[in-house]
């Protein structure tokens, strides 16, 4: 009786194991005769609210609307959307990618949370010659080192969240700063760039923890213990922590009562979707940098009432940041009549775009880093949301040219 | 100093509730139960799941819910391996693990949820040479009094003498008529209920998301192996121990990898120097 | 413990006892060399069937779980820490094949060697505990592996890994078969171990540890020995990893990764052999198919599968399916 059970299983398995075959690619202007984009991104894990499912449906507005403008003469006709979890682990993005590419026709990865995993998908795109928007990780490395002909970083990175946050924080008077970060790759990178930062606009790192990463307890407690008691005390806590430990540290720092004691916290990177579960108070008065916010402008209100039609949910930046780039993709697509990578690459380099989330949107060629204004934002107390996801304020908008770094010398594409 | 010693005993409170439930299960059915982080994550959720204001009705009802579930499990599968290599009920509580961190992401995603400090315990306790917020201090006082009841209800009650005597001779206790099989699923129980426990204790001052009591079960391991896994207290005080020196390390020391591998350091010694585990028995010849 | 691991030893052995062959017939005989050109022709045909970068994948974990298994199928210890040679093994790998650019077999070989070392302070250790011990003492050690890899990111890149290992045969169907020669080398090692006056040895331990001390054998030593054989095969699945790949993450030493490996063992059939390589395909080929259908909980499916199999068919796959009771 097992064995017939187990039999069973093993042959539902064994079936599976067929359809495999390379794909050809037909004539024509497009690849396929069809435009498809292939969403990678974590669809199960803790980026899964902030990108995840709700990316797919970003880009289908994209499309959507590209269908719309166009009409009878749009040049794709035909658009799909192929998507795949890579669970934030590098090896199966690894795979996914080139699965996606190979496999399902893809003519553009989108998305791609988690630095490891977009680096590697970033080598994957470079061999198979194909164009990859990165939009949700932080890495520099992807506009430096690593960086290369088909790939573009789209939204952020740790630059742009730690300079935003640290110069325009320390501007504002807070000139004495105590850093805890993870001790990992990000929080190193990020801590780097805070402390030069609140150094250039005249403030001070009093000192600067690395914590465990990745902290089995969800304990902070150590540091809010000790952040009061430096000397000198510090104007405000800057934290580097992400996801689940920003929550746990946030709810340490108020169970410390560390803002009663004059201790202002400043977080390097939050998404919506953290405020969002965090509630608003927990972080209320907390200023970190976005890139992108909802309720920033009518413009931005528009889409965003649209994308709550379908998902529910108010968008992140990560989302508007993919529907950006599947439609400005969409619009190269349309302006050469083809699908080809290298002339698309090549009608991207240096232009200058603006949509709904590219404001002052410039496609820089040197290293494919896309620069748009960002924000500095504050979030509100309770008392203060007058409708439900509305949760900042925004402070100031960083200009373009500024909230991006230089160009790198390490990166030759 | 002080502060930061009596920090790292409210960090090390968890792992001692955590390392006790291990270690009496261990006891009693020599199995190692894996999904231990998994229970306390639970706690965590299902004092979520009563929300914030029921605190402390969760302090009760979730670890007793809990305990139940796990003589539900107990009878159902953890007995049906109960006469195999106790490595089977390891693997079997491990795959335990999988599915119910799964089935908590199914529900609630993995991000964290948010959790209010219970209501009368938002202040802060002042010692004179520093204040301490009330909640934490709270949990040490709770995971004291357990601490030390389990060991009361151990050694100094006829029920513990019952219970280790089939803990340590179950043919000889069983000859003289005790009736093993019937303290085994109550054991069983009770050990998951504390893990539970020390899950509803998280919940307001910790991040409350899926996997957060996978890697905390990896650290109570060692914290066992120090301690030696058939000590109860042992493992206790080990873990208090480890606590300690863990927020010692982070305020004094630079670097975030000692607090971190400490505690595997410390194990390593204690193999070399007394395999059995600091207060653990001879392991006979194997 | 004397009684639980003479427990062990029946439990775990049932599947197969390594001892003197038992004359079968010559049927018998016959059929398992049939069996065998059937595997060979299998892993032939697999890139063609399958996806290519999932046959490689196939291949390392198929030598991850064989290591495993030489462990827990033949001297009953189960390490839950294995992904820290596995990783290791893949962090070395990788770096020399960067550094130094040697070719892939090369870099393989220095990462499985470089396995093999850290295996010694590490086995020397674990081995003074047995049963559960050993499984926590391994996981544990594994895990501060990881962390110190995690931190140590001048050298392993931390968590964004190494990129961009260098690699010859750049398309993955044909280095699925540059790397055969290699797993194929690797399982017959397993089996050559398996099948001396070593492994022989080994099992007794196994099965009356007391009686093999009696005999004069040094248990400890030929238990780190047969650790460090296990981390050498894994070292190898796992330097493959990293070639396959062409680099190498943090996850390769995660505790999920032994994890995993172990939940192949035991689906394939402990104490076989043959059930690593086929409870591989079958978990890799799961995990694929799962990731691309929309289904988000492979914890849920791989974990509850991992149950029953400990409940229902503790001899695996391999073990319900060709062996007598």
């Amino acid at each position: 009786m097992r064995k017939i059970a187990l039999l069973c299983g093993v042959a539902l398995v064994a079936a599976g194991c067929g359809g495999g075959g390379p794909s050809t690619s037909g004539g024509g202007k497009l690849s396929d005769d069809k435009v498809v984009f292939g969403v990678l991104n974590d669809q199960s894990g803790v980026y899964a609210q902030l990108s995840g499912k709700n990316s797919i449906k970003a880009v289908e507005l994209a499309i959507a609307d590209y269908k719309a403008k166009y009409g009878d003469k749009a040049v794709a006709k035909n658009i799909v959307v192929e998507a795949a979890d890579h669970q934030n682990k590098p090896d199966v993005a690894n795979a996914k990618a080139a699965e996606l590419y190979d496999r399902k026709a893809v003519d553009a990865i989108l998305d791609v949370p988690t630095s490891s995993a977009a680096l590697k998908v970033a080598d994957v795109a470079k061999e198979k010659k194909k164009l990859y928007f990165n939009i949700t990780a932080a890495t520099m490395d992807l506009t430096g080192k690593s960086c290369n002909k088909y790939t573009f970083h789209y939204a952020y990175d740790t630059y742009m969240l730690a300079n935003g946050t640290g110069k325009t924080v320390t501007d504002q008077g807070a000139k004495s700063w105590y850093l805890v970060y993870p001790d990992y790759l990000f929080g190193q990178d990020m801590t780097a760039s805070f402390e030069a930062a609140v150094t250039k606009a005249g403030g001070k790192v009093v000192a600067k923890d690395p914590a465990p990463f990745p902290n089995a307890s969800g304990d902070f407690s150590t540091y809010l213990l000790k952040a009061p008691n430096l000397n000198p005390k510090p104007d405000v806590l800057g934290t580097m922590q992400a996801g689940a430990e920003l929550v746990a540290l946030v709810k340490q720092y108020n169970e410390f009562k560390l803002r009663e004691k004059g201790v202002g916290l400043a977080v390097g990177l939050m998404f919506l979707t953290d405020i969002h579960s965090l509630t608003p108070d927990a972080l209320a008065g907390t200023t970190y940098t976005d890139a992108w916010y909802w309720n920033y402008d009518l413009r931005n209100r528009e889409f965003a009432d649209r994308f709550f039609q379908a998902t529910g949910t108010r968008p992140t930046f990560a989302h508007a940041a993919n529907y950006s780039a599947a439609l400005q993709y969409l619009e190269a697509v349309q302006a050469n009549g083809t699908d080809d990578a290298d002339t698309i690459v090549k009608y991207l380099e240096g232009r200058t775009v603006e949509d709904v989330f590219l404001r002052s949107g410039k496609i820089r060629a040197e290293d494919h880093r896309v620069v748009h204004d960002a924000y500095l934002a504050k979030v509100r107390s309770s008392k203060e949301v007058k409708e439900p996801w509305d949760y900042v304020d925004v402070l100031k908008t960083i200009p373009a040219a500024d909230a991006f770094r230089a160009p790198s010398a390490d990166c030759k594409l | 100093m002080l502060q930061h010693v009596f920090n790292g005993l409210v960090g090390g409170s968890f792992l001692a509730l955590v390392a006790l439930g291990l270690a009496v299960i261990f006891g009693m059915l020599r199995v190692v139960n894996f999904a231990h982080g998994a229970i306390y994550m639970l706690g965590a959720f299902g004092a979520l799941a009563l929300t914030g204001e029921a605190f402390w009705a969760a302090l009760v009802v979730v670890p007793v819910g809990l305990g139940l579930l796990g003589m539900v499990l107990e009878r159902t599968v953890v007995n049906r391996l109960a006469r195999l290599d106790p490595l089977y009920n390891f693997l079997l509580t491990f795959g335990l693990t999988l599915v119910l961190q799964d089935l908590v992401k199914w529900r609630y995603g993995v991000q964290s949820s948010p959790y209010p400090t219970p209501a009368g315990l938002g202040g802060s306790v002042d010692f004179g040479l520093f204040d301490f917020p009330a909640y934490r201090v709270f949990v040490l006082v709770v995971a004291a009094i357990v601490c030390f009841g389990v060991w009361f209800l151990l050694s100094r009650t006829r029920l513990g003498l019952i219970v280790r005597a089939c803990t340590e001779r179950p043919e000889l206790s069983a000859a003289l008529g005790v009736n093993v099989g019937r303290w085994v699923t109550p054991v069983f129980g009770f050990g998951v209920a504390l893990a539970g426990l020390a899950g509803v204790l998280a919940a307001p001052m910790r991040a409350v998301h899926p996997l957060m009591g996978a890697d905390l079960i990896i650290v109570v391991f060692a914290v066992v192996v120090i301690g030696g896994l058939g000590s109860i207290f042992g493992s206790v005080a080990a873990a208090f121990a480890i606590g300690v020196l863990q927020a010692l390390s982070e305020a004094y020391l630079d670097s975030a990898l000692v607090s971190q591998i400490l505690v595997y350091v410390v194990m390593a010694a204690v193999l070399l120097w007394r395999p059995s585990g600091l207060f653990g028995r001879e392991e006979s010849p194997a | 413990m004397t009684e639980s691991s003479a427990l062990v030893a029946q439990e775990m052995a049932e599947a197969e006892r390594p001892g003197p062959e038992p004359r079968g017939s010559a049927l018998r005989r016959n059929a398992r060399w049939l069996l065998l050109a059937a595997a060979v022709v299998f892993a032939l045909w697999l890139p063609f069937g399958l996806y290519p970068a999932v046959a490689v994948e196939i291949l390392c974990w198929a030598l991850f779980a064989v290591a495993i298994d030489l462990l827990l199928g033949y001297v009953g210890l189960m390490s839950f820490g294995h992904a820290a040679f596995w990783g290791t093994s893949a962090y070395a790998t990788g770096l020399v094949a960067i550094h130094w650019g040697l070719p892939f077999p090369l870099a393989v070989l220095c990462g499985a060697l470089t396995a093999t070392v850290l295996a010694v302070p590490i086995g020397y250790l674990a081995v003074k505990r047995t049963g559960i011990y050993f499984a926590m003492v391994t996981l544990a050690f594994a895990q501060m592996i990881y962390v110190v890899a995690n931190k140590w990111s001048s050298l392993t890149g931390g968590e964004n890994g190494l990129q961009s290992v260098p690699r010859a045969i750049t398309d993955n169907f044909y280095f699925y078969y540059a790397a055969l020669p290699i797993v194929f080398g690797g399982l017959f090692l397993a089996w050559r171990i398996v099948h001396s006056p070593f492994g022989r040895v080994l099992v007794a331990i196994r099965d009356n540890p007391s009686r093999a001390r009696a005999l004069g054998y040094a248990v400890h030593r030929y238990k780190l020995m047969a650790f460090m054989l296990s981390a050498f095969l894994a070292g190898l699945g796992g330097g493959l990893f990293a070639m396959g790949h062409r680099f190498v993450s943090l996850e390769t030493l995660h505790w999920t990764t032994s994890g995993k490996a172990v939940i192949i063992v035991v689906l394939g059939g402990i104490g076989t052999l043959w059930g690593g390589p086929l409870g591989a395909a079958a978990i890799v080929r799961l995990e694929d198919w799962l990731s691309f259908s929309g289904f988000e909980q492979i914890g849920l499916v791989t974990g509850g599968i991992f149950v029953l199999t400990v409940l229902l068919f503790r001899r695996g796959v391999w073990g319900t399916l060709f062996k007598r009771r």
